[in-house]
């Protein structure tokens, strides 16, 4: 039903040519893929899609679009909205270049790779969207569908807390072995919509902060630098995490910077809305202190 | 840079001596320094005569907000036992609010590098006014105890 409204509404904006593009999800090559889709003309907008499959989170795609010509218009799930807004306060979107189409988002589902197709009903949840805190999108320019009620994130940081408590050697030896594995693909980074310099930190060829031997130190130099340098900013949309091809628990990482800037500073979402800036990028004079 | 390489030449026999004899091994701490107000600071130590352990390498840098998180790790991978970010006390900074980013940037670094594994007594923070030589000479000492008492360092770290 969703599908229908997206292509009605994507014919229409392309045919009134108030947007050159649309942005959203069409099937992929197996029942259990949703991909991407940049839609252009008005006669392709039967290939829109939504389903349990769209985890893609599309915002970063915008970036591709900033200097173009018009309006793009996106279809933004809960997270994706927060990745708008994301970008939008890191000025890298403009908000009268973008016309969201909203839709609520009861959570992605996944699928074994070669499964035969059945009733989506069973799949499990894609850990991405099991602690999903904002399903529903926060900023938008049209909705379709119903507002859905957010689902019980009391276990969002288990993980995290499950870390903390293990002994200082223990820790640096689980989190060895998970860098050991890292190929620095730089895929978390690609895709995350809090991680948008034109010139990364990671990237040049000269000397740099980030040597370009593949062992373990430059692995934590890496992985160390990068949730730093999203902290405050990370808006908990599990793309890193998704994309990564050796199945780091980055979100661990991530969700452990949420939770001490949430207990040192006051509850901060990312992403929530554009005025309310990171954490880090502002102070207060009674934060806690501890270096005196 | 030079820090890596000299300090690893001078001392090549570290390393093959973990705790066999702690009173021959010195810590090497690498100490960012506000250009305001620590270093200043230990300059005032240095001029009152205060004795403090020769472990500190101290960097100056124009505020503590000029450190970043990766300043620390890459003092880690190069050889640091141990890393001081110090800088004015938070009201003093010479750039008004310089510190003030500091303190929540490195309070969050220290959360993190303990999450990962470190000691938490091996990257600190202190803030330091220029007249506050006692206070620098204190501070090093007392990390350097500490920093003896853990040992060397081997986290992180990717010279040997």
């Amino acid at each position: 039903m969703i599908t229908e409204k997206m292509r009605d509404v994507a014919k229409d904006l392309l045919t009134k040519g108030e947007v050159n593009m649309v942005i959203g999800w069409e099937k992929g090559t197996f029942w259990y893929n949703s991909t991407p889709v940049f839609i252009t003309k008005a006669e392709d907008v039967e290939r829109l899609v939504f389903d349990e499959f769209c985890t893609n989170n599309l915002a970063k795609y915008l970036l591709d679009y900033k200097t173009a010509e018009g309006k793009v218009a996106i279809f933004v799930k809960g997270c994706d909205a927060r990745a708008v807004n994301r970008l939008m306060q890191d000025q890298q979107v403009q908000r009268d270049k973008v016309y969201l189409l909203g839709i609520p988002c009861g959570g992605m589902k996944e699928a074994a790779p070669g499964t035969q197709p059945q009733a989506t009903e069973g799949l499990p949840l894609v850990e991405k969207c099991q602690n999903c805190t904002s399903p529903n999108p926060v900023v938008f320019d049209v909705l379709l569908g119903d507002q859905v009620s957010v689902r019980d994130t009391q276990n969002r940081f288990a993980a995290v807390e499950k870390l903390e408590a293990l002994g200082t050697d223990e820790k640096y030896a689980y989190w060895g072995e998970m860098f050991d594995k890292c190929i620095r693909c730089y895929a978390c980074r690609n895709v995350c919509p809090a991680c948008s310099c034109r010139e990364c930190a990671f990237d040049g060829n000269g000397l740099n902060w980030l040597g370009k031997q593949n062992n373990l130190q430059e692995n934590q130099m890496f992985n160390i630098t990068r949730a730093m340098h999203v902290a405050g900013r990370c808006i908990e949309c599990g793309e890193c995490e998704r994309v990564c091809p050796m199945d780091l628990p980055l979100m661990a990482i991530n969700r452990k910077v949420i939770k001490d800037l949430n207990e040192l500073f006051g509850a901060y979402e990312a992403g929530m809305d554009v005025e309310n800036r990171p954490p880090l990028g502002q102070f207060k004079l009674e934060d806690p202190e501890k270096f005196m | 840079m030079s820090l890596d390489t000299e300090a690893v030449q001078q001392q090549p026999a570290t390393a093959a001596q973990p705790e066999g004899a702690p009173q021959e091994w010195e810590p090497r701490i690498v100490g960012f320094a506000c250009n305001w107000c620590t270093y200043a600071g230990a300059d005032l130590a240095g001029l009152s005569r205060l004795q403090y352990p020769p472990s500190i390498r101290l960097i100056r840098v124009p505020c503590s907000g000029r450190v970043n998180p990766q300043f620390v790790i890459r003092a880690f991978q190069r050889g640091a036992d141990g890393v001081l970010v110090a800088g004015c006390h938070p009201g003093d900074c010479h750039y008004s609010t310089g510190n003030y980013f500091t303190r929540r940037r490195f309070l969050l670094m220290q959360n993190m590098l303990q999450y990962m594994g470190m000691d938490p007594r091996r990257f600190q923070a202190r803030w330091i006014s220029g007249s506050e030589g006692p206070k620098f000479q204190q501070v090093i000492t007392q990390m350097t105890e500490d920093i003896k008492a853990l040992g060397p360092n081997r986290k992180m770290r990717d010279v040997e």
